[in-house]
């Protein structure tokens, strides 16, 4: 592998490369969410869900798809049952956030249990920060859920889900992590991207469907 | 796709709207303004502004332990003061039957004393606060529904969206609660909205959930255009001066109408939403980009460019059914006379007369000069002339250069005639050629008279 010689540099201050190609993709994996929010219009729970959500998928890796969409859809199933249970006993908002953690904790526990006892090693070999990552996300959707409804909700976490999925493909792909190895100098371009990003005034690429009929009048 | 794409740079998104908008003109007081309700309340009515009555509010869990429920009137709005998009919000429209500590929803759900706890305590702890951070708690008086709009609206009240940018208003909706909102006036939650024709505050389209369009009342054929909305010019002053009041350089204004109170301001809106273009069929960008830089100095001169800028869609529907355009009871005319010769002047529409004259003087400045002179010259100083067979008078104005005909004037003391010739006139854009008479009109108060048989291809507004 060819390193520029800042990486050659850092690596040799006994820097992991894995954490510092990780470092350096964060900025890019960050951007990528801002450019889904001013340019395509697709929210996702903030930056910091969708970014953080692709890194564990990458950490379940090499079954980071599988296990990854797997988990993180029951994570948000279990929420909203969770929350519809909750319903009638009317609590306040953190010890029914606590309750809604407590039960997703369980119910990752009894499917990586299911899944030794089926003979899935993947599953239970799995680390267990990504799991907690994904756990946590739970907060987020909770919120949501509180102040605009189940539906938004779980478009909300569509949305994240996606972004994650194509921040995945990017930093999953070999010749990307070994081109932002050879030229680390590159990652400060999204510097410059976020700024146009920022100043970006024009539609959402969504806002031309919600706008549709009135794009449409004479 | 042409027309999409020219569209597009008249609707305002997201982007434009947080950045060029409320960024620059929406300081940090302003919308701290418009988020503290009850701050807001105070200083709106404290500037002469209509706003609903307070009935009690609820700052800590400790007043809420002491609160004094049966003090609670029949019906009433319970609110977070930092909500937002109608968050949070708890209407009760009266008592149990027989219960003195349970009240009724619009879906017909019972809210008890339990219930309100809870609620309030969601609010203290700030589950329906901008930024989840403790909030306060208050009632509020329920405004009482307006009899015009009871066919149209599902159990809650329907409120006016103003937006006003500049102390001009640029843009207004109709937001009707509907079943699926829970009584609610909030498009988020499924209520309709329609576009409001600026001028006359009459209703145009409307829009049902995020961006369906729909002509009726949903299970009736109740036409949701062409509501006329009463205190229309009220609503818009309110509008304009809260602005001024808030410090907001773009905002929202939320007003209803109570049947007894007349335009009642519910909320500001520092952030207002975008559904708007959708009621009004009509980008927001566009609007504002032509009032942008304006030095508005009163509240009546912002209404009025509001008015006249924005207004007149209806006149413009009417015009496209009828293929007949709208013109006002005066309107500017412009006459083409002989040899290129044009004048423009301020014609009264009369539809009592049958055909169109014109002040002998501005006859002559057409071009008929010399007609004019050789017909006063026939004509000699018999202004009685009724003795004259159609014959004769034919022989009598013969050869007479552009003369088209002459016209009969009866008056009290018998007959005259006078010349008429062949012009085209230039109505509202619109090419008529006539046949117009010359009438000495030197002091009275408009030189042309536009008759009935120029004015086919027009309609009247007498308001205009």
């Amino acid at each position: 592998m060819d390193y520029s010689p800042i990486t050659e540099f850092i690596v040799g201050q006994n820097v992991p490369a894995q954490t510092m190609a990780l470092l350096l993709l964060l900025p890019v994996v960050a951007t990528l969410a801002s450019f889904f929010r001013q340019v395509v219009g697709i929210k996702a729970f903030g930056i910091y869900a969708p970014s953080i959500v692709t890194f564990a998928l990458l950490a379940f890796d090499p079954n980071g798809l599988k296990y990854g969409i797997a988990i993180f859809g029951s994570v948000i199933l279990i929420g909203m049952v969770t929350r519809y249970v909750l319903r009638r006993f009317r609590l306040l908002y953190l010890p029914r956030v606590a309750i809604t953690l407590s039960v997703i904790s369980f119910s990752m526990l009894g499917i990586l249990v299911l899944g030794g006892a089926t003979h899935r090693t993947g599953l239970a070999s799995v680390s267990i920060f990504p799991l907690l990552i994904m756990i946590t996300i739970t907060e987020k959707f909770v919120a949501v859920q509180l102040e605009k409804g189940t539906r938004a909700a779980v478009i909300l976490a569509a949305e994240t889900l996606a972004i994650s999925l194509v921040g995945y493909a990017l930093i999953s792909w070999p010749a990307f992590v070994r081109f932002i190895l050879a030229h680390p100098w590159t990652v400060l371009l999204t510097i410059p991207l976020n700024v146009v990003l920022g100043k970006w005034t024009g539609l959402r690429l969504t806002e031309y469907f919600r706008f549709l009929t009135v794009l449409r009048q004479k | 796709m042409f027309e999409l794409l020219r569209n597009s740079r008249e609707l305002l998104g997201m982007n434009a709207r947080n950045l060029d908008y409320i960024r620059p003109l929406n300081k940090r007081s302003g919308r701290e303004f418009a988020d503290n309700k009850l701050r807001a309340k105070r200083l709106l009515r404290k500037n002469g502004l209509p706003v609903p009555g307070l009935i009690a509010r609820i700052r800590t869990h400790a007043e809420l332990e002491d609160f004094d429920w049966s003090s609670l009137p029949g019906s009433f709005a319970l609110k977070p003061n930092r909500g937002f998009g109608g968050e949070g919000i708890l209407i009760v429209y009266g008592r149990k039957r027989g219960r003195n500590d349970a009240w009724v929803k619009a879906s017909g759900a019972v809210v008890t004393v339990e219930d309100l706890r809870t609620h309030i305590r969601n609010i203290l702890d700030g589950s329906f606060s901008l930024t989840n951070t403790p909030d306060i708690a208050f009632f509020e008086e329920r405004l009482k529904l307006l009899k015009l709009f009871k066919p149209y609206a599902y159990k809650g009240i329907p409120d006016i969206r103003v937006i006003v940018f500049n102390r001009v208003p640029v843009m207004a909706m109709l937001r009707l609660p509907t079943r699926e909102s829970d009584g609610k006036a909030n498009l988020q939650q499924g209520a309709i909205g329609t576009g409001i024709d600026l001028a006359t505050g009459t209703t145009t389209s409307a829009v049902v959930g995020k961006s369906h369009l729909i002509d009726y009342v949903p299970g009736t054929r109740l036409a949701l255009s062409g509501i006329r909305i009463p205190y229309w010019n009220e609503i818009l002053r309110i509008a304009v001066e809260s602005q001024s009041v808030s410090g907001l350089g773009f905002l929202g204004a939320d007003i209803a109408i109570d049947r007894d109170r007349g335009p009642v301001l519910l909320e500001l809106n520092a952030r207002p939403g975008l559904s708007i273009q959708i009621a009004n069929l009509t980008g927001l960008k566009g609007r504002l980009d032509r009032v942008k830089g304006l030095k508005v100095k009163t509240t009546e001169r912002g209404i009025l460019l509001g008015k006249n800028l924005f207004g007149g869609e209806i006149e413009e529907e009417i015009e496209e059914l009828s293929g007949k355009r709208v013109i006002g009871s005066v309107e500017k005319v412009r006459l083409f006379g002989k040899d290129g010769k044009e004048i423009t002047v301020e014609a009264k529409i009369d539809t009592g007369a049958d055909s169109t004259s014109v002040d002998t003087e501005l006859a002559r400045k057409l071009g008929f000069r010399d007609a004019i002179a050789l017909f006063e010259n026939r004509m000699g100083d018999r202004d009685v002339l009724n003795d004259l067979s159609k014959r004769e008078r034919e022989v009598l104005f013969s050869g007479i250069p552009d003369l088209a005909d002459t016209a009969q004037i009866k008056s009290s003391h018998g007959t005259s005639y006078r010349p008429m010739f062949r012009i085209d006139l230039s109505i509202d854009q619109v090419i008529i050629p006539a046949k117009v008479s010359a009438i000495d009109r030197t002091g009275l108060e408009y030189p042309v008279i536009i008759g009935r048989k120029s004015l086919r291809k027009f309609l009247v507004d007498v308001s205009k």
